[in-house]
């Protein structure tokens, strides 16, 4: 509890207030089992479902029509499609950040946030996963990545780091999932015997499993899942280094460069809280959970994403340097173009929002203001789309040869896909927070538990 | 319809511990407890053996790298060779990558699907849902099974000591 007295360097606490496990449980399973949500919660539902028939119509379109009809063009035939699904695919990353790497470093905190980001990160990677497929030209023909039994007797090339990327990201998709619904696991127990309807029991009932909270299944139940955040871990460092050596394995200037895992995997971490922030800011106000979700998690991802914005930074810095240090031609005028090319307005728009404005961070008044910590997160976000952007193009336009120099510029196609992936995206983060509770109710019982008795 | 066990509600957590360990002194071992989140404190009392799940979730893990490596052996030496310049066919480097990607897999799904089948789930009936004061969530209780199995069970016996222990209620479980 923070009284008048404690000195203000002390952190906020994680929990405001006293709670008891009735309580808890009940204002949280409330929010989906009563069905009373405000009316702009539905409204900005219906904003965001607009979007979702927005991404539907460009994604036929694409299909039908082809890919030519993005702003792709020779020689710059990466755009779009890849740097939406590199900043898809980090955002997810913060999630499996929170939720496992937190817990294994027995950071309390996490049990209010970590729930909703898992579930950020399943539908990050949901919508990452279709851009890759939808670039293919051909995305029906996407099952060629598998080693399946075919009469063309083809495999995979193994080599080749875009089937690294296929396996990576299918990995993730799995894991995060199994990791996710094992956690939900007890909370749609509670859910099930606190539901009232019939309807509603059996739903929960069938997903909960027969979850008893039996003293011999929590054994295995925290052996299991101490192991699952172990394996996450490493999982989602491989994920975002093999991403970035898509890029690393080309000789494009650019592209080929040995600080990109790392770079992308702090990028990925920085955007990741960005969007934690984006979505926890007005969950815990419209929901008024202000005691469970507390201004100490906010401080906390703030401090992250500080910390993950300088390496990014670093990573900037590195890129620059070792374009100069290489001596070769090309990579020197690439970084050069870089800064005064066709794309350098985007270029010091990325520094402005990824460099510049994350700087205000390290003011705690800041951080601890909920309007401009969000707008610092929105505009974290936008910085990191734009960063994966300029790395997609800069290289092919301004490779070897002068010759050989081109653009591309975006099209209604690549802007439809792109702010319909975001509704879709909002959208199904709506019927999350609608039909799954948001905050895990029994570690945030377990937190209660222990400050309740160190109290 | 015969008796499965009596299970006692307790308000508190550490009531439940002090009453499982009480139990436990007067002789009683079919016991099981079942609680809203795990208390790590009856893993003691109630003699509850360190799991080998760790061991599964390893040869899941082995299994997937393992797999997933001969495959990719298989098909570029024995079904489909292709000489590049003289490179080996065994190019053991990005085999790696896609190995470890495959052990992750394997350890995951061996740890999820192992902790249901120990934990007997998924199960949809258990006597312990006809107990009409057991609820997982509702009361924010604790509960403490004594099973009729247990040698020392005597029920008006047991159903004393446990209300003496501060139950809330003593429950008779039909099987």
């Amino acid at each position: 509890m923070a009284s008048a007295t404690a000195p203000a360097e002390r952190p906020p606490p994680v929990l405001r207030g006293r709670h008891d496990f009735p309580e808890i449980s009940g204002r949280i399973a409330g929010v989906v089992l009563n069905g009373r949500l405000p009316r702009y919660f539905w409204a900005a539902f219906f904003l965001c479902f607009m979007l979702v028939l927005v991404f539907f119509y460009a994604i036929t379109y694409l299909i039908a029509v082809g890919v030519g009809k993005l702003g792709i063009d020779m020689p710059v035939v990466w755009g779009t499609m890849i740097s939406n699904f590199v900043w898809w695919i980090g955002i997810g990353h913060a999630g499996t950040l929170i939720s496992a790497v937190l817990l294994l470093l027995r950071q309390p905190w996490r049990a209010s946030i970590n729930r909703f980001a898992e579930a950020m990160t399943l539908f990050a990677v949901a919508m990452a996963g279709l851009f890759p497929i939808l670039h293919l030209g051909r995305p029906w023909f996407f099952y060629w990545l598998l080693p399946l039994p075919n009469t063309h007797m083809h495999w995979p090339q193994w080599r080749s780091p875009l089937v690294w990327d296929f396996v990576a990201i299918s990995t993730y998709a799995t894991v995060s999932l199994l990791f996710w619904f094992m956690g939900l696991l007890p909370d749609l127990a509670m859910l099930r015997d606190r539901a009232k309807t019939r309807g509603a029991q059996l739903f929960y009932g069938i997903l909960a499993m027969g979850w008893r909270g039996s003293a011999r299944h929590w054994a295995r139940y925290r052996v299991v899942y101490y192991l699952m955040a172990a394996l996450a871990t490493p999982l989602v460092v491989s994920v975002h280094s093999i991403v970035s050596l898509d890029f690393t394995f080309a000789i494009t200037p650019g592209y080929h460069s040995t600080i990109f895992p790392p770079y992308f995997v702090a990028g990925a971490l920085l955007s990741g809280f960005a969007m934690v922030l984006t979505i926890a800011i007005p969950l815990r106000w419209a929901f008024s959970v202000e005691d469970l979700i507390t201004l100490r998690h906010m401080d906390n991802a703030a401090k992250l994403m500080i910390a993950a914005g300088l390496i990014v930074a670093y990573g900037y810095a590195s890129e620059a340097f070792f374009a100069w240090y290489s001596g070769e031609a090309w990579e020197r005028t690439m970084m050069v173009q870089r800064a005064i090319g066709p794309y350098s307005t985007l270029f010091w728009i990325m520094l402005a929002c990824n460099v510049g404005a994350l700087q205000l961070l390290w003011f705690r008044r800041v951080r601890l203001n909920m309007p401009v910590l969000f707008a610092i997160a929105v505009i974290v976000n936008i910085g990191m789309w734009i960063e994966r952007y300029v790395i997609v193009v800069s290289g092919p336009s301004r490779d070897f040869l002068p010759s050989a120099w081109g653009d591309q510029s975006l099209t209604w196609l690549d802007f439809g896909i792109l702010f319909g992936s975001i509704g879709t995206f909002f959208a199904l983060i709506f019927l999350f927070v609608r039909i799954l509770p948001a905050i895990t109710i029994f570690e945030v019982e377990e937190l209660a538990e222990e400050t309740g008795r160190a109290a | 319809m015969s008796l499965y066990g009596l299970i006692a509600a307790f308000a508190e957590p550490d009531a439940l511990v002090r009453a499982a360990s009480a139990m436990r002194e007067k002789g009683y071992r079919r016991m099981d407890a079942f609680s809203p989140f795990e208390i790590r404190e009856l893993e003691t009392i109630l003699e509850i053996r360190r799991t080998r799940l760790p061991w599964l979730v390893l040869a899941g893990g082995a299994a997937g790298a393992v797999l997933v490596y001969a495959l990719m052996l298989y098909s570029v030496e024995i079904d489909y060779p292709v000489n590049v310049g003289g490179r080996p066919l065994h190019s053991w480097p990005p085999f790696a990558v896609i190995a470890f990607e495959a052990a992750i897999l394997g350890a995951a799904l061996a740890g999820f699907v192992g902790m249901l089948w120990a934990n007997g789930l998924p199960r949809y009936h258990h006597p312990v849902f006809n107990a009409e004061t057991f609820s997982y969530a509702r009361g924010g209780k604790f509960y403490l099974l004594v099973e009729t199995a247990d040698p020392s069970f005597r029920k008006g016996v047991t159903k004393g000591q446990l209300t003496r222990l501060g139950a809330e209620t003593v429950e008779e479980m039909e099987a």
